[in-house]
């Protein structure tokens, strides 16, 4: 049997998303067929908005509201100019700031050097990190992209970059979680804990 | 360490299989296709979490409940003490459909109950197994002997499972680069990160693969020595992709069998040269589009008084080298954990004269727990028969054997 258009095809741009197989993409398919009107209707709102309603900050290239060219990060007085972290993903940003640790500014690099996927320096957000580093305010970069394979190479080539600038470049440490004890860390994040370690 | 209990599910030819398994020499006796070897692989593959046989996994799967549309579940439980204390290691292979026809398996595992990686429970359950078609680890390819060197030294040292698994990974993005400057041109500076990640990692390997190949080596050779009666010495030769010590120009001509000594290197020093070395090669590598030195192309040659077994080998050289390096790894093992791994030997006995049988019975009987297997039990002395555990396996269950 062969489904109706309507629904291969929402099944198909479903099947698209990250971390959504065949099967899941089906059953939200016809979870939403069954489901009262407004869920369907909101969420089709929702996803006609998210992109006339968004724009990318011109400056760190986090999203911000549409027909703004800075974020609010970007245009606070309160925040310190002269430090930039520099992150995979706005998401990142989200948790930097849940933290309340962090006065300095961001720069969004949209992701991360991963020559599998075709992606490479000219796809990200890097020129632009460049340019703002050239302009000579910033003194400090903290890189903090992910503890991964290619987080890690990409904060390698970032540094190579911003050599010639003679900007202080740091990278985040990586700990073990708060509250997870020594003996249930994994293997892995003790390792890493070992080799970052920091003078006290 | 020893295992207690053993329980199957849906692996292979069981469909239900519950053990209890005593600290001692265990004897499988049955008739072929009966499940003998599938006991030793579903053990192995608790310590390993691969098969010694097979590249897929899915085929572990007992067939029937493979064939259903919903999800084949199929789980392997061992519980085992290590010195003082019990633990348990369940493996999950899990067949789910996909696309139309397809299926794909998924790996659980859990130690003590909790969801782990791989990597982070590999070296807590060890086992060395003896299977007669291993001797591809003498005569087969070279991926067979890096197979064999991966999985021995990551029951030793965890950390070499995750460097290796890493290395895979940066290796592959470094490939992908490579082709990518050769079929589309472009800023050849991008490759100088992954060649960090690949010397970094790389030369970690190396060493650890220097080192412990010389230790096994050491420990092979007097093996061998009683085996052969004194009639072959056994060396190990290790010949790294890229050598952090190159045979100098003009020894060219270096005999085989000529011991080069590669202790006291270091592991900075080790990435140096290696990282050298990818620049120097950089053209041509991005001529041909991969990745040409390094531990992915390493290769490790067995010589028995100097003559290459992988080539001129006679199948009883081979039989008895093997043996001799599996009686290696089950000392190094101990050597290096403080603990005997579990020892499974599939159909030895057939494989050995009298005298060699003897000799076999002494070495292992050192160790906590031994599994054999057998279709005939004369194969085994008498007092041996006797004093140990013996199970028939029938088609897939498995009994106490009257004796
Ligand atoms: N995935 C599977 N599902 C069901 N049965 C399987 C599966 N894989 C293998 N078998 C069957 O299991 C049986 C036992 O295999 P095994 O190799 O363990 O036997 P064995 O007792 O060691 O035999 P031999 O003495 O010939 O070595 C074989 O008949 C084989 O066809
Ligand atoms: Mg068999
Ligand atoms: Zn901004």
């Amino acid at each position: 049997m062969n489904l109706p258009d309507s629904i291969q095809s929402l099944i198909n741009a479903l099947e698209r998303m990250p971390g959504i197989g065949p099967k899941s993409a089906s059953r939200l398919a016809f979870y939403l067929l069954r489901a009262p009107d407004d869920l369907s209707l909101s969420l089709a709102l929702a996803l006609t908005e998210l992109k006339t309603k968004t724009a990318f900050c011109q400056e760190c290239f986090n999203i911000t509201d549409a027909g703004r060219d800075r974020c609010d990060v970007c245009e606070s007085r309160k925040r310190d100019g002269a430090v930039v972290c520099i992150v995979e993903e706005s998401l990142d940003v989200l948790a930097l700031e849940r933290t309340g640790a962090f006065n300095g500014k961001y720069h969004v690099l949209q992701g991360v050097l991963n020559p599998i996927e075709g992606i490479g320096p000219d796809d990200l957000k890097i020129k632009q990190l460049v340019a703002r580093v050239a302009k000579g305010e910033i003194k400090e970069v903290i890189l903090a992209t992910n503890p991964s394979m290619e987080g890690d190479a990409t904060a390698l080539y970032l540094q190579g970059q911003l050599k010639p600038y003679g900007v202080h470049v740091t990278r985040l440490a990586r700990g073990l979680p708060m509250g997870g004890d020594l003996e249930y860390a994994d293997q892995n994040t003790l390792q890493r804990a070992l080799s970052g370690r920091q003078d006290m | 360490m020893y295992l207690k209990h053993l329980s199957l599910t849906n692996f292979r030819t069981f469909t239900r299989l519950d053990l209890k398994i005593p600290q001692r020499e265990i004897v499988l006796v049955g008739k072929n296709a009966q499940g003998k070897t599938s006991v030793l692989e579903a053990i192995y593959f608790l310590a390993a979490f691969t098969s010694f046989q097979t590249n897929t996994d899915r085929q572990m799967v007992n067939f029937y409940e493979a064939k259903k549309n919903t999800l084949g579940i199929s789980r392997l439980v061992a519980e085992y003490k290590r010195g003082k204390s019990d633990h348990r290691i369940e493996v999950r292979l899990i067949l789910e459909p996909m696309g139309v026809n397809g299926q794909r398996l998924r790996k659980e595992i859990l130690l003590d109950g909790v969801k782990k990686q791989a990597g982070d429970v590999i070296g807590h359950f060890n086992a060395v197994i003896f299977v007669p078609q291993m001797s591809a680890i003498m005569d087969g390819s070279p991926d067979e002997r890096r197979r064999y060197i991966n999985l021995a030294i990551s029951q030793s040292n965890p950390a070499y499972a995750r460097a290796l698994s890493d290395y895979q990974q940066a290796l592959t993005q470094r490939n992908a680069l490579l082709k990518a400057l050769s079929e589309n041109g472009g800023d050849r500076n991008q490759l100088s990160v992954w060649d960090e990640a690949i010397a970094r990692l790389g030369a970690q390997i190396i060493l650890w693969r220097i080192e412990a190949i010389q230790q096994i080596e050491k420990l092979a050779s007097r093996v061998h020595h009683d085996l052969t009666h004194e009639s072959e010495t056994l060396r190990l030769a290790y010949e790294p992709a890229y050598d952090p010590l190159p045979k100098p120009s003009g020894q060219l001509g270096l005999r085989l069998d000529t011991p080069i000594d590669r202790t006291g290197l270091d592991v900075k020093e080790i990435q140096k040269g290696f990282s050298e070395k990818l620049i120097e090669l950089r053209s041509e590598e991005i001529a041909r589009g991969v990745t040409t030195i390094g531990p992915h192309r390493d290769e490790l040659r067995f010589l028995a008084n100097g003559v290459d077994l992988g080539e001129y080998g006679s199948r009883g050289q081979i039989k008895t080298t093997l043996l001799s390096l599996k009686l290696a790894e089950v000392e190094w093992l101990k050597e290096r954990t403080g603990e005997w791994p579990v020892i499974l030997l599939d159909e030895v006995m057939a494989e050995l004269d009298l005298e060699r049988r003897a000799d076999l019975l002494k070495y292992v009987g050192k160790s906590e727990q031994v599994l054999f297997t057998t279709t005939d039990l004369n194969l085994f002395p008498r007092e041996f028969s006797d004093s140990s555990e013996v199970w028939d396996v029938h088609d897939g269950t498995i009994s106490l054997k009257n004796k």
